[in-house]
C-alpha cells in the first residue's frame, strides 16, 4: 500500500513529487481560491476583512477537531462520538466558569477529561479489538444521553467575560484562527517528523507490517485517541467561548462535519494516508462555501448537497489513485 | 480524474446558485392562509367553534369553596416553570380560597409526569394544572382525573382537547408576527431593511410566524424591506456564522435582524456585537430573557419578544378557579382573569393569554429563565 504523503515515487521531478504528495490539499486550496475569486467578483464585500476573518474563524473549532480526527482515521480507525464529546466539554467548561473556578481551570480541566475519556476509548478499541465504529457509537449515546440527563436541557448563561477565549483578538485576528493555524502546523510537523507520527501512518497502512517492524500498534492507537481527545478538548473550549450561551445539546451532525473535513482534506478512509493540513483547509473550504451560499442567495440546504458531492468525488479519486498505484 | 470530478461538482454548484436567485415573497414562510391582526391593538374576531374540551363527571359544587390545586409542569427546578409557579401562587393568594402547590418531575419526562398526576388523583385534589410533556401520552391520566370529578386545566403545552377542560394558550402566530414587526418598525423606522435568521424553512412554528409577519408587514408597515431569510437549524455556531455573513454581505443596507428561535436571537445579537454594529443593526426576536440579558444590558438589543410566564401561570390559576366556580362554562367567549382583565376564548376550548410580552431593559431583570 502506498503512502502518498511520505513515500517518494521513483523517477519523478521534485515538483511532481510534491503534487503527488499533497494532491488533495492542493485541490482544496485551489477550490478556496476559486470561490474567493468568483464570489468576490459577484460581490466585493465577500473579500472584506470582516468576512475573511469570519470565514477563517467560523469553522476553526471544526478544523481543530478534524486534526485529531485525521490522526484517528490515518491510524485505521474512526470516531463518531466527537460531536457529543465537544458538547460535554463545552458544558463542563461553562459550568466550571459560572461556578466561580478560575478560568484557567475551566479551560484546562475539560481538556484533561477529554484526553482521559478518549484514551479509555482507544484502549478499549486497541486491546479488545472491537471495531472503533461500534465503541464510538456507544460512546456517542453515553455522552449525549449523559449530557441531557445532567443538564436537564438547561442552558448556561451569564458567562464571565474573561472566560471567552474565542472572542479575544490578538493582533486583530480572532484567537480561534491563531489556534487553528498553530495547532495545524505543529500537528503536521509532528506527524511527518516524529517517530510517533510515523508510527500512526505505519499502523494505519499495514498493522502486521508495523508490528513486524517492532512497533506496538496497541500503544499507538491509545496514543492517537488520547491526542484526538486533546484536540477535541481545545475545539470544545473554543466552541464554548464563541458565544454568550452554551446550549445543553450538541450541534446536529457535528461529528459528520468533522469526519467530512478529514475525508475531503485527503485523509483516506481506509487509513494510512492523509495530512492534517488537508483537513484544516477543508474546514476552511466549508466555511467559505457556507458564506458563499448566502452571498449568492442559495439556500443553506445546498451546503449538505455540495459536501456530499465532494465526499463522493474525493473517495472516487482516492480509489482511482490506489488502483493506479497498484 | 480528481480535478474533473471536482470541476463537475463546482459546476453543479454554480448551476444551483442560478436557479435559486428568483423569488419575491418572504422565504421561510409557509403557504397556509394568514390572519394578520389589525395595525392597532384591536383583538382579532374569534372564529366560532364549538367547545371541544372534556367535562368532569360528578364534580361536587365547588362554587366559592376552598379548593386544593396541584400544578404539574413539564419539569420543576428551571427558571421558566419557577416563573409560572410564581404566577399560580400569586393568583391563589389573591383569590384567598385556593390551596395551590407545584410538584413534578425534575426531568422533562412524560412517564414521571403521569406518575405524579396519578398520585395526586389518588391523594385527592379538586383541581389539576398541567403543562404536558406529550399531548397524547398524558391524555389517559387526565381523563382519569376528569372521571373522578377533578377540574383539569392546561397551560404552556397542550394535551388532546378532550382530556382537559380548558387550555391557556400563551401566544398565537398572528400575535407574535405583529409584535415582532411592530418592535422592528419602532427600532429601524418604516423604511428600514432587515433579514431573518430562522431554524429551517420547513420548521412548522417558524414558518407560520414568518408567513404571519409577512402578511402583517404588508398590511401595516408596507415600506419596510425584507432582504432575505437564512437557515441556521437550532445551531448556536451556525446561527452566529449566518448572521455575521448577513452583516458582511449587506453592509450599511442592513438595519435589522429577526431571530426566529431562542438560539438564533442571542447568536444574532452576538454577531452584531462582535461586528461592532450595536446601535446600527437592531436585533429583534423570540428568545428567553437569560440568554439575552448581556445584550439588553449593553443596549445592543432593545426588544425580546416572548410571553410572560408569570402571567401565564396566573391566568391558568384564574381559569381553574372560574371553572370550579362554574362561571366559565362551555360556550363562553371570555373569562375574567383578575388583574389581566377579560381573556378571550379561542379555538373552542382555549383561552388566549393576550398580546405577547416584550422584554426590555426595564423589566428583563425580573425574569430568570
Amino acid at each position: 500500500m502506498s503512502n502518498a504523503a511520505t513515500t517518494v515515487p521513483i523517477g519523478r521531478t521534485p515538483f511532481r513529487r510534491f503534487l503527488g504528495g499533497y494532491g488533495q490539499e492542493i485541490v482544496v486550496l485551489l477550490s478556496i481560491a476559486a470561490l474567493f475569486a468568483v464570489v468576490g467578483a459577484v460581490n466585493q464585500r465577500f473579500l472584506s476583512d470582516n468576512n475573511i476573518n469570519a470565514i477563517f474563524a467560523g469553522n476553526a473549532y471544526i478544523a481543530i477537531a478534524a486534526i485529531g480526527m485525521s490522526m484517528v482515521i490515518v491510524s485505521g480507525h474512526i470516531d463518531v462520538s466527537v460531536g457529543s464529546l465537544i458538547g460535554v466539554i463545552a458544558t463542563m467548561a461553562g459550568t466550571l466558569a459560572v461556578s466561580g473556578y478560575p478560568v484557567w481551570i475551566a479551560w484546562v480541566a475539560p481538556i484533561l477529561f477529554a484526553i482521559a475519556v478518549n484514551a479509555g476509548v482507544g484502549a478499549l478499541i486497541a486491546y479488545t479489538r472491537i471495531p472503533s465504529i461500534v465503541v464510538t457509537l456507544g460512546m456517542l449515546s453515553i455522552l449525549k444521553g449523559g449530557l441531557i440527563s445532567v443538564t436537564a436541557g438547561a442552558w448556561i448563561t451569564n458567562l464571565p467575560a474573561e472566560f471567552m477565549i474565542a472572542q479575544m483578538r490578538p493582533f486583530g485576528i480572532p484567537s480561534a484562527v491563531w489556534f487553528m493555524v498553530g495547532l495545524t502546523v505543529i500537528a503536521a510537523l509532528f506527524m511527518r517528523y516524529t517517530d510517533f507520527g510515523r508510527a500512526i501512518y505505519a499502523v494505519g497502512g499495514n498493522i502486521e507490517a508495523a508490528r513486524a517492524a517492532g512497533l506496538n500498534p496497541e500503544r499507538t492507537v491509545v496514543g492517537v485517541f488520547a491526542l484526538h481527545g486533546f484536540f477535541a478538548g481545545i475545539a470544545g473550549i473554543l466552541f464554548a467561548t464563541q458565544l454568550q450561551v452554551i446550549q445543553s445539546t450538541v450541534p446536529p451532525n457535528l461529528e459528520l462535519t468533522v469526519i467530512t473535513a478529514s475525508v475531503i482534506g485527503g485523509v483516506s478512509i481506509l487509513g494510512g494516508t492523509g495530512t492534517v493540513i488537508g483537513s484544516t483547509l477543508a474546514a476552511i473550504l466549508f466555511a467559505c462555501i457556507g458564506s458563499a451560499l448566502i452571498f449568492l442567495n442559495v439556500s443553506a440546504y445546498w451546503l449538505r448537497a455540495v459536501l456530499g458531492l465532494m465526499i463522493l468525488a474525493t473517495v472516487l479519486a482516492d480509489m482511482a489513485r490506489r488502483r493506479r498505484a497498484r | 480524474m480528481r480535478k474533473l470530478t471536482l470541476a463537475a461538482a463546482l459546476l453543479g454548484f454554480g448551476l444551483m446558485s442560478g436557479t435559486a436567485l428568483a423569488g419575491s415573497a418572504w422565504t421561510g414562510g409557509d403557504d397556509q392562509a394568514t390572519n394578520p391582526l389589525a395595525c392597532d391593538a384591536t383583538p382579532a374576531a374569534a372564529a366560532a367553534k364549538d367547545y371541544d374540551g372534556g367535562s368532569p363527571t360528578g364534580a361536587p359544587d365547588r362554587a366559592g369553596k376552598p379548593i386544593k390545586v396541584v400544578d404539574v409542569p413539564k419539569l420543576i427546578g428551571i427558571g421558566y416553570f419557577n416563573a409560572t409557579t410564581k404566577g399560580i401562587l400569586d393568583a391563589a393568594k389573591e383569590l384567598g380560597n385556593v390551596d395551590a402547590k407545584t410538584d413534578g418531575p425534575t426531568k422533562a419526562n412524560i412517564d414521571e409526569q403521569i406518575t405524579f398526576i396519578d398520585n395526586y388523583i389518588t391523594s385527592g385534589v379538586d383541581g389539576i394544572l398541567f403543562a404536558a410533556n406529550d399531548p397524547v401520552a398524558i391524555a389517559p391520566v387526565l381523563k382519569k382525573a376528569l372521571y373522578k370529578g377533578i377540574n383539569v386545566v392546561g397551560y404552556d403545552a397542550n394535551s388532546t382537547p378532550d382530556a382537559r377542560q380548558w387550555f391557556v394558550n400563551q401566544a398565537q402566530f398572528n400575535g407574535i408576527g405583529k409584535a415582532l414587526i411592530d418592535d422592528m418598525a419602532k427600532e429601524i423606522g418604516e423604511e428600514g431593511s432587515f433579514a431573518i435568521v430562522t431554524s429551517t424553512f420547513t420548521t412548522p412554528n417558524q414558518a407560520r410566524w414568518i408567513a404571519e409577519m409577512s402578511a402583517y408587514a404588508a398590511a401595516c408597515h408596507p415600506k419596510m424591506k425584507w432582504l432575505e431569510t437564512v437557515e441556521a437549524q437550532e445551531d448556536n455556531n451556525l446561527s452566529f456564522n449566518q448572521a455575521t455573513t448577513l452583516i458582511n454581505k449587506y453592509g450599511d443596507e442592513l438595519k435589522g435582524i429577526f431571530g426566529m428561535t431562542s438560539v438564533a436571537t442571542p447568536a444574532s445579537a452576538e454577531a452584531v456585537t462582535q461586528a461592532g454594529k450595536c446601535g446600527k443593526i437592531a436585533v429583534v426576536g423570540l428568545a428567553t430573557p437569560n440568554a439575552m440579558k448581556p445584550y439588553v444590558a449593553k443596549d445592543c438589543v432593545k426588544s425580546v419578544v416572548l410571553w410572560n410566564p408569570v402571567d401565564l401561570g396566573y391566568a391558568a390559576m384564574m381559569v381553574l378557579r372560574a371553572v370550579a366556580d362554574g362561571t366559565l362554562k362551555p360556550g363562553a367567549t371570555s373569562v375574567k382573569a383578575g388583574k389581566l382583565g377579560d381573556l378571550q376564548v379561542i379555538n373552542g376550548s382555549e383561552i388566549l393569554l393576550g398580546a405577547p410580552y416584550t422584554f426590555t431593559k426595564d423589566n428583563i431583570g425580573q425574569f430568570d429563565f
